[in-house]
């Protein structure tokens, strides 16, 4: 079982002062300032036969002061160093959100996006080998949904345990899931259930929960929301192994879903630098593929552009290398 | 009476039929084309009046629609201009087609078609209604108010309701001399490129010394468009001068209408008297070329003899026609007047010296404009003038468009696809012939004439605004990234080192040898400001070395040398290299260090010179200047000598274009392998440098 690292606060600060660290000792050379990573794309992730999911390979980048924009990131990062420290001191903790309208306030360490300063976030996890849950920072990811015969006891607000069954004390839209999902917040108690499906779309969850489908064959059902949250990946990962429950994912059969499949099942090229802790390699593909379209005459749509465009990336991505991936792609 | 006014034949057809015959030339073929005609005899009228009175011009038009009628508008046109005496009020505005019999030429805006008074006749035919005037002069205590008509039959002016009154303007003071008419006429309003405001527009760029105001009325009185552009100099053109026609570019028409009129009775004398450039010798060699008798009367030769004597013109050797009879807009001037009219952030303008074809004077003038809020992705606006008059119609069939289309604009920057037709672009370009014969492709007179000799003069002028928007776009890009590359260095590093200090607890580092790992290299930075207490344009050339190792350099910049034109208060006394480039010999500066040349020029005007080209000699490129190419210095040179000092053979504009396309190449390939190889000395990037500039035979260096 993958039990979460823990890291205690001198750990997090010291990993975070190594980042500046490097920066100030090569400008006491009288070299320009660097910070080096693993390159975060497609073309760096492969397979790590121990883990049975996809992790970053050895592609590493340096990130430098030669140009303007990446000098900010620089400066940026060590604006988020500082930051998280001090909520590490006094013991509070932020939103990702927050901290991109804090960093209006930084001056030329600013963000243009929310995005940029979520990615930097992202790129100080994997530097420090640290989670953004030791760094205090929340997303605003919406949490999944669940709902079946389970368990959980989970610690609320009010620092008391709290026992919820996701069939019978819930309403139905499910138990919602939060964004920690780690031991310290959620534990898994028991369950009376066969198997989990996880859902694609809210259309396909409503109905199937409509039918009762999870009472009459004894299924745990999850809503994925699209491309699902972290917290989503890491409780089906959760229930998987602790509950040793099989996993199908249930999609709609698109360009997109593959990717959904994915990272589920190989872990995703983002945090590629967690897929241990986030993918579930026994994950089965349920639903309708490129192959049932010819065989059983169904009728489809046409690809748009853009769908055309992500078939074509997903050929060149090294979780479709398998033959059957690259046919039906 | 005039030789070339109606004469007896066109009495009897009825003028009314003339007009409509031949309204498609006279600009009154369709009703949205009519208004602009309207305007624009009103406003070439007075514009020809103001200069000739040596006024400056302020001109107010008013277009209202007719409450209750479709397509009816009554057009109010002002003008501040000597006005007109009662006793010419009907010549100046009822009588069609008078002429001169003194053949001289000049530069003038020409009446297209009939002048003001087919505003009149085209106002009755359609309206039934006279047109109103208003005129007075400076000497008389008041002025005249009357209606003026056509007697279609008798081609004359027809006067009413005549009075004489005071005049006030809306404040209720008193007019002292001006001109103000009103017709009501069938016309239709539009909007756009072919249109009244548009008209006036490209006229105000033109006739920077006119204050042109425009009101559109909608029949409640409502303003429904509105503008108005201010003089922005004070300097009216030169008057132009009159000069007779010279023997090569005479028309066949023109010339038996001067030899119907000659007042000499011999034709070697008619020759000598009529035509500039013909000595008497010249004369006698014509007359035996077109083997007819130089004693024989002008009034009487035959049509084939007249075209003999034609053709013999062309076969005798003569000297060019004078060109001081042209009164050119001037480039800064130009660059006033489009700047008044379009927000732009580069103009750069040009006027060529006078040449002649085909025995007339001609220069052109060019102008073009980077606008600031102008589409960028559809074609460029081009503005086109012949002797101050815009070109609205006809733009694809001009000369003027075609030489245009010829340049090959992807080198210069713009986009233009496959290099045929109108680039795209925020740009506007404008084109001004001015000449004592425009040659159009019609009597519209909307679109110019092939002529092989003004293509290659305008094309020339093309090709070096082009080269001056390249220069200004490459020195955007650069400015850009030196910009850049100061903020990187001046505020973001040392924010990098006080953090990361901080967070650490360690001393801030000594960030000098940093900086110049970052930067390797040296940059220049211009700055030019306009002191307004003083008059002059003050310059300052920064350059900063950013490499590890000292640098010494030579600068060589580029200024607009000429008479009255001088550097004062030079900060290091550079000398005159060649006509119009100056060099500085700078002491070593160390690596961080840099040094600031301060000079300023007097005998300028505020924004004629706001950018320079700056070259140097030296090992190692500097970021913002470009090397000297020797070869280039030796044939300015040697131009100067000749005392040639523009620079127009064509293969030697193609050389510079092959040298600085070399030079720009061998940059960019610097700065893009810059970042990434990051161990690589500065010496090879030198050597890459010389090497791609030797292949191309051009040896650059010392």
């Amino acid at each position: 079982m993958t039990e979460r690292r823990e890291h205690s606060r001198e750990a997090v600060i010291e990993a975070l002062h190594g980042v500046a660290a490097e920066m100030h000792d090569r400008m006491s050379k009288g070299e320009s300032p660097t910070m080096s990573l693993p390159v975060r794309t497609k073309k760096n992730i492969q397979f790590d036969k121990r883990l049975g999911v996809y992790k970053y390979g050895r592609k590493r980048t340096v990130r430098d002061a030669s140009s303007l924009g990446s000098a900010r990131q620089l400066l940026r990062a060590l604006h988020i160093i500082e930051f998280i420290e001090e909520m590490i001191e006094s013991g509070k903790s932020s939103t990702l959100r927050e901290m991109y309208y804090i960093s209006e306030g930084w001056g030329n360490g600013k963000f243009g996006s929310q995005n940029e300063s979520n990615n930097l976030a992202e790129d100080l996890e994997i530097v420090t080998r640290c989670l953004r849950e030791d760094f205090r920072l929340r997303p605003e990811e919406d949490g999944s949904r669940i709902i079946g015969n389970m368990t959980f006891n989970e610690l609320n607000r009010r620092g008391e345990w709290m026992r919820i069954n996701a069939r019978d004390d819930v309403g139905d839209s499910g138990y919602g899931v939060p964004y920690n999902v780690e031991a310290e917040k959620i534990e898994l108690v028991e369950h009376d259930v066969d198997f989990i499906m996880a859902i694609e779309t809210g259309g396909m969850f409503d109905r199937l929960v409509e039918n009762g489908f999870d009472e009459d064959f004894r299924a745990g059902l999850i809503h994925l929301k699209g491309q699902p949250a972290r917290s989503t990946r890491r409780i089906i990962k959760r229930m998987n192994e602790e509950w040793n429950l099989p996993v199908v994912v249930f999609l709609d059969g698109d360009p997109w879903s593959f990717r959904i499949y994915a990272s589920i099942a190989y872990g995703a090229i983002k945090t590629a630098h967690i897929s241990e802790y986030l993918a579930t390699p026994s994950a089965d593909y349920l639903g309708i593929t490129a192959d049932d379209i010819g065989a059983y005459d169904l009728p489809s749509d046409d690809l748009s552009p853009k769908d055309i465009e992500a078939l074509k990336a997903e050929l060149t991505d090294p979780r479709f290398s398998d033959g059957r991936w690259q046919q039906w792609i | 009476m005039a030789a070339s006014e109606p004469g007896p034949r066109m009495q009897q057809a009825s003028i009314s039929e003339f007009f409509e015959k031949n309204k498609h030339f006279l600009g009154f073929d369709s009703l949205t084309r009519s208004i602009i005609t309207a305007v624009k005899e009103a406003v070439d009228n007075s514009l020809d009046a103001c200069e000739e009175a040596r006024i400056p011009p302020v001109i107010n038009i008013e277009i209202r629609r007719v409450q209750g009628r479709k397509d009816e508008l009554i057009l109010t046109a002002q003008d501040n201009g000597p006005g007109i005496p009662y006793a010419s009020i009907d010549k100046a505005f009822g009588r069609l087609l008078f002429g001169s019999r003194f053949h001289t030429i000049s530069q003038t805006r020409g009446q297209q078609g009939i002048g003001i008074t087919g505003v009149v006749l085209y106002s009755q035919l359609t309206t039934g209604k006279h047109t109103h005037i208003i005129s007075k002069v400076a000497e008389e205590g008041v002025a005249v108010h009357v209606d003026i008509g056509i007697d279609t039959k008798r081609n004359r002016a027809l006067k009413s309701n005549h009075r004489r009154d005071v005049w006030l303007d809306e404040h209720g003071i008193d007019i002292p001399h001006g001109v103000m008419i009103e017709a009501r006429m069938k016309a239709r309003y539009q909007k756009g490129s072919k249109s009244v405001h548009q008209y006036l527009r490209m006229t105000s760029i033109v006739n920077p010394h006119a204050a042109i105001s425009f009101r559109m009325l909608d029949e409640d009185g409502r303003v429904i468009e509105q503008a108005s552009w201010p003089a922005v100099t004070e300097k009216l053109p030169a008057p132009v001068k009159e000069i007779q026609p010279h023997p090569h570019g005479v028309e066949i028409g023109t010339l038996q209408r001067m030899l119907r009129d000659s007042e000499q009775r011999r034709l070697s004398a008619f020759l000598q008297k009529n035509f500039s450039r013909v000595p008497s010798a010249r004369a006698q060699q014509i007359c035996e070329i077109a083997e007819i008798s130089d004693k024989a009367s002008p009034k009487r030769l035959k049509g084939e003899q007249v075209r003999a004597l034609q053709a013999a013109f062309k076969r005798v050797k003569l000297m060019a026609p004078p060109t001081d009879c042209l009164s050119p807009i001037e480039d800064l001037l130009i660059k006033k007047g489009l700047a008044k009219a379009i927000d732009s952030k580069f103009v750069t303008t040009i006027t060529r010296d006078p040449c002649v074809a085909n025995g007339n004077p001609f220069q052109v003038e060019v102008g073009l404009l980077s606008g600031t809020d102008m589409p960028s992705d559809s074609p460029i606006e081009v503005l086109r003038f012949a002797n101050r008059v815009p070109l609205m119609y006809q733009q694809g069939g001009c000369l003027l468009t075609k030489v245009i289309e010829s340049v090959d604009w992807r080198r210069y920057g713009l986009e233009h696809p496959g290099g045929r037709g109108i680039p795209k672009g925020p740009v506007a370009i404008l084109i001004h012939l001015a000449s004592t014969h425009v040659q159009f492709t019609s009597e519209a007179k909307e679109a110019v004439s092939e002529n092989e000799v003004v293509f290659d003069e305008l094309r020339r002028a093309l090709l070096e605004v082009g080269r001056s928007l390249k220069s200004h776009k490459r020195k955007s890009t650069q400015r850009a990234k030196a910009r850049e590359k100061f903020e990187l260095i001046n505020d973001i590093l040392p924010e990098i080192a006080a953090k990361a200090s901080q967070i650490l607890g360690r001393e801030v580092p000594e960030l000098t040898p940093v900086i110049t790992k970052i930067m390797k290299a040296v940059f220049i930075e211009d700055e030019f400001t306009w002191d307004a207490d003083e008059k002059r344009t003050q310059v300052n050339l920064v350059l900063f070395n950013y490499t590890a190792r000292p640098r010494s350099y030579t600068l060589l910049a580029k200024w607009p040398e000429r008479d009255g034109v001088e550097i004062v208060d030079d900060s290091h006394e550079g000398r005159r290299e060649v006509y119009g480039l100056r060099k500085w010999k700078l002491d070593t500066l160390e690596s961080g260090e840099s040094v600031t040349l301060r000079f300023a020029i007097t005998g300028l005007e505020k924004d004629e010179w706001t950018e320079t080209e700056v070259f140097f000699r030296g090992a190692g490129d500097i970021i913002g200047a470009t090397r000297l190419d020797e070869k280039m210095l030796d044939q300015m040179r040697r131009e100067e000598e000749a005392g040639l000092l523009q620079i127009t053979e064509p293969e030697f504009e193609e050389a510079i274009e092959a040298f600085t396309g070399v030079a720009e190449r061998a940059q960019e390939a610097d700065e893009v392998g810059a970042p990434e190889e990051l161990d690589v000395e500065d010496e090879d990037d030198e050597e890459a440098v010389r090497q791609t500039t030797l292949e191309d035979g051009w040896g650059g260096g010392e």
